[in-house]
């Protein structure tokens, strides 16, 4: 039992540390911020990680990765993600799409999709919700009629991230068969976004007006090649997809990002003296603690070579409830002006603590639900009969 | 950073794991609290022959010199077997800290299961066991109160905080040494005691001065967590089992999100103040004792250990509630426990000043 990272570990996280102040911005807030800089920023962020190799460090080495160990991919998630995530769009195709692609893919498909992701070039945007099929995902009503030596794609998309950005690549769930039990009669695939028939209408959130989107889909034609695995295993590959995504991403870093900067913000103000204050911010504290830890303890199984899911569910329980409570905390103690935004001059810290608020929102229903995510634990972690 | 256990760790956990299997159950438990016992004497002999009591100890006095890491592993299975023993106090927080000349006449008592040694921390008035102590010892005699001493009755030797803060060792036997039991609602029996001239040595400690009191709270409130996590643990087991087998309107109550929902935040609470306890060991076992690392470990746990016992009790329905039930030995202890240990504002200001608030 060993609670400590090694010096090469906190060495690789100094390096990293040293780049991003070198390569990060004034104006740099993340993404879903409605700033027309940031796109390209990421697209140039990411070609200088993949220039010194950080970009698919923990990739195999036969596709281009390092191979590096699960604790230096998660001190590179940590540092990324504290620093609101600036390989923006492409930390999804790292974290899982590339990923499902190395597992499910054709020796073609792997030699055509994963070296544009490793150079940091190409946006992907992923197509799993729909209007009718949300925590119910199997419900995927877009179908996909066998034509020829391809496929001819009819349907709705509804949440989609980035893909007005403009996504090169939609990670497309559709379904191929409406025999057996639903989730057997879906497929993955691989959809090329300038394909006729797509429309893209951005929807208007909390976020901006250009972060999420709607894709239609009218007979867009999709070729056989860019089926991903067999037609059927489409539940397969995204629920692999998705436990890899859960354990992508180190929330906990940016709560405690937000946490470092509010304890700051309390010493300079005189807060730190008030009782209440000091209470709320140390609750914060053990609560990230108990996020992190168990984020490793995650990771700790899979370094094991054992296969996390319930784990990792558990983690990200923890992880969205301390990035929600960082937020509401954060605004109590900045007090009114917390609402002020960073367009504003004298908004405190910029206007982190009311972009931690928003973005973190729907941090409880995006990649399964907090329901559903409890559902997981309950039937595969405690034995329980299937919940309704 | 590997969160997992060693090969080593791992067998001892099964070792102790087996133990309560074939030498004790929950009516075990019954039967102590109906004879108004604190422990099984045959029981912790059989632990000192396992080993157990000698963890910590130096090869030298008949212990294997493992870590306070070791001694957490044991701890969170005798909560899971719900084995009333003083093992926290004597073998988990006393006798790791014991050196010089009590050591030489303690140690090897203790880890032979011959002697109990316990703790005397409140102080009638007390809100919890962090305070400063105020009781003196005046030419090498101590006289005043102590109270909710648990294993007083049992105890060859207690050690006294007193003010400084300082530790004072005071054999049973001594002049001047009395102890009355008090009621109190669950726990391991807890007494008054009065010395009144007793006589009293000052511990050095391994050289910690001031420090031996508060590194002594960190050791007991860690191993109570441990012990704490794993008595949770087989509450979750009974919740479970509930869950699957009570059905209400057609079908088991723990298909229902509700029901199964309650389920998921013990398992989710248990497993945080698990890893939580096992991280302020380390800390511990390595000498940080880190505000934040421990802090958070006890703040965490003890708001945990509430929330799990509520839910427990919730889906459990109303025969939780009965005393033929076993839910309520659990109960009962965990929440003694909690208040031993508490109030987890004292540990959120740790943490507050631990992680760099003015």
């Amino acid at each position: 039992m060993d609670f400590t990272f090694t010096a090469e570990e906190e060495r690789f996280r100094a390096e990293l540390r040293a780049f991003l102040a070198a390569e990060l911005p004034a104006w740099w807030r993340g993404m879903f911020v409605d700033d027309p800089r940031a796109m390209p920023f990421t697209r140039e962020l990411c070609r200088k990680l993949a220039a010194r190799g950080w970009l698919t460090m923990a990739w195999p080495r036969e596709h281009g990765g390092a191979a590096a160990g699960p604790w230096l991919q998660a001190v590179l998630r940590e540092e990324m993600w504290a620093h609101d995530e600036p390989r923006g769009p492409q930390y999804m195709n790292l974290n899982y799409i590339g990923p499902c692609i190395m597992r499910f893919g054709s020796d073609a498909q792997k030699a055509r999709f994963l070296p544009p992701m490793a150079a940091g070039d190409v946006l992907w945007t992923q197509g799993f919700s729909e209007p009718g099929a949300g925590s119910d995902l199997a419900a995927v009503a877009t179908r996909a009629e066998r034509r020829g030596d391809g496929f001819v794609v009819t349907g709705q998309k509804v949440w989609n991230s980035y893909a007005d950005a403009p996504a090169d690549w939609c990670f497309l769930l559709v379904r191929t068969s409406s025999e057996g039990k639903r989730h057997e009669g879906l497929s993955l695939l691989l959809l090329d976004m300038r394909t006729p028939g797509i429309t893209v209408r951005p929807i208007d959130s909390m976020a901006g007006p250009h972060e999420l989107n709607e894709i239609f889909l009218d007979e867009v034609v999709v070729p056989d090649d860019c089926l991903l695995g067999r037609a059927g295993q489409g539940w397969e590959i995204v629920t692999a997809g998705l436990t890899f995504e859960r354990v992508g991403i180190a929330r906990y870093a940016r709560a405690g990002r937000v946490i470092e900067l509010l304890v700051e913000h309390v010493n300079a103000t005189g807060l730190a003296r008030d009782p209440h204050v000091r209470r709320q911010l140390a609750s914060l504290r053990v609560r990230y603690e108990a996020a992190r830890l168990l984020s490793y303890h995650a990771i700790s199984l899979q370094a094991a070579g054992r296969v996390p899911t319930v784990e990792v569910s558990i983690a990200r329980l923890h992880n969205t409830e301390i990035e929600q409570l960082v937020s509401d905390v954060g605004l109590e103690i900045l007090g009114l002006t917390g609402q002020l935004t960073a367009d504003d001059p004298a908004a405190p810290l910029a206007g982190l603590v009311h972009r931690q608020w928003v973005r973190t929102i729907p941090t409880t229903i995006t990649a399964g639900t907090l329901e559903v995510q409890k559902n997981i634990v309950a039937e595969r972690g405690l034995g329980l009969p299937r919940v309704r | 950073m590997d969160l997992t256990l060693t090969a080593e760790q791992s067998m001892l956990v099964e070792s102790v794991h087996a133990f309560p299997a074939r030498r004790w159950s929950l009516t075990s438990v019954r039967a102590l609290e109906a004879a108004g016992r604190a422990f099984d004497r045959d029981v912790w002999r059989e632990m000192a022959q396992l080993g157990w009591l000698g963890l910590e100890a130096p090869a030298a006095a008949g212990g294997s010199a493992q870590s306070f890491v070791e001694t957490v592993l044991v701890c969170e299975e005798l909560g899971r077997a719900l084995l009333p023993s003083p093992f926290v106090a004597t073998a988990a927080t006393a006798m790791p800290l014991l050196d010089g000349s009590a050591a030489r006449r303690w140690l090897p008592r203790v880890v032979s299961g011959d002697a109990v040694v316990t703790l005397a921390l409140a102080e009638p008035g007390w809100r919890g066991a962090w305070e400063q102590p105020a009781l003196r010892l005046d030419g090498g005699r101590l006289t005043g109160r102590k109270v909710l001493v648990p294993f007083a009755d049992d105890a060859d030797l207690l050690l006294v905080a007193v003010a400084g803060p300082a530790i004072v060792a005071v054999e049973r036997g001594a002049p001047g040494f009395t102890c009355t039991r008090q009621a109190t609602f669950g726990g391991d029996p807890s007494y008054a005691v009065t010395f009144d001239g007793a006589p009293g040595e000052l511990l050095e400690l391994s050289g910690l001065r001031g420090d031996a009191l508060p590194r002594m709270l960190d050791r007991g409130a860690t191993a109570t967590l441990a012990w704490l996590s794993g008595a949770c643990e087989r509450v979750l087991a009974m919740t479970i089992e509930h869950a699957k087998t009570r059905e209400q309107f057609g079908r088991p109550i723990g298909s229902f999100q509700a029901v199964a929902h309650r389920c998921v935040d013990m398992r989710s609470d248990i497993d945080a103040l698990r890893v939580l306890a096992r991280r302020a060991a380390c800390s511990i076992a390595a000498g940080r004792h880190d505000d934040v690392e421990v802090g958070s470990a006890v703040a965490y746990g003890l708001e945990a250990v509430r929330r799990i016992l509520r839910h427990a009790h919730q889906v459990h329905g109303a025969v939780g509630f009965s005393m033929e039930h076993d839910l309520q030995l659990f109960t009962r202890r965990a929440k003694a426990a909690e208040l031993a240990w508490g109030p987890v504002a004292w540990h959120h200001e740790r943490v507050a000043r631990g992680m760099g608030l003015a």
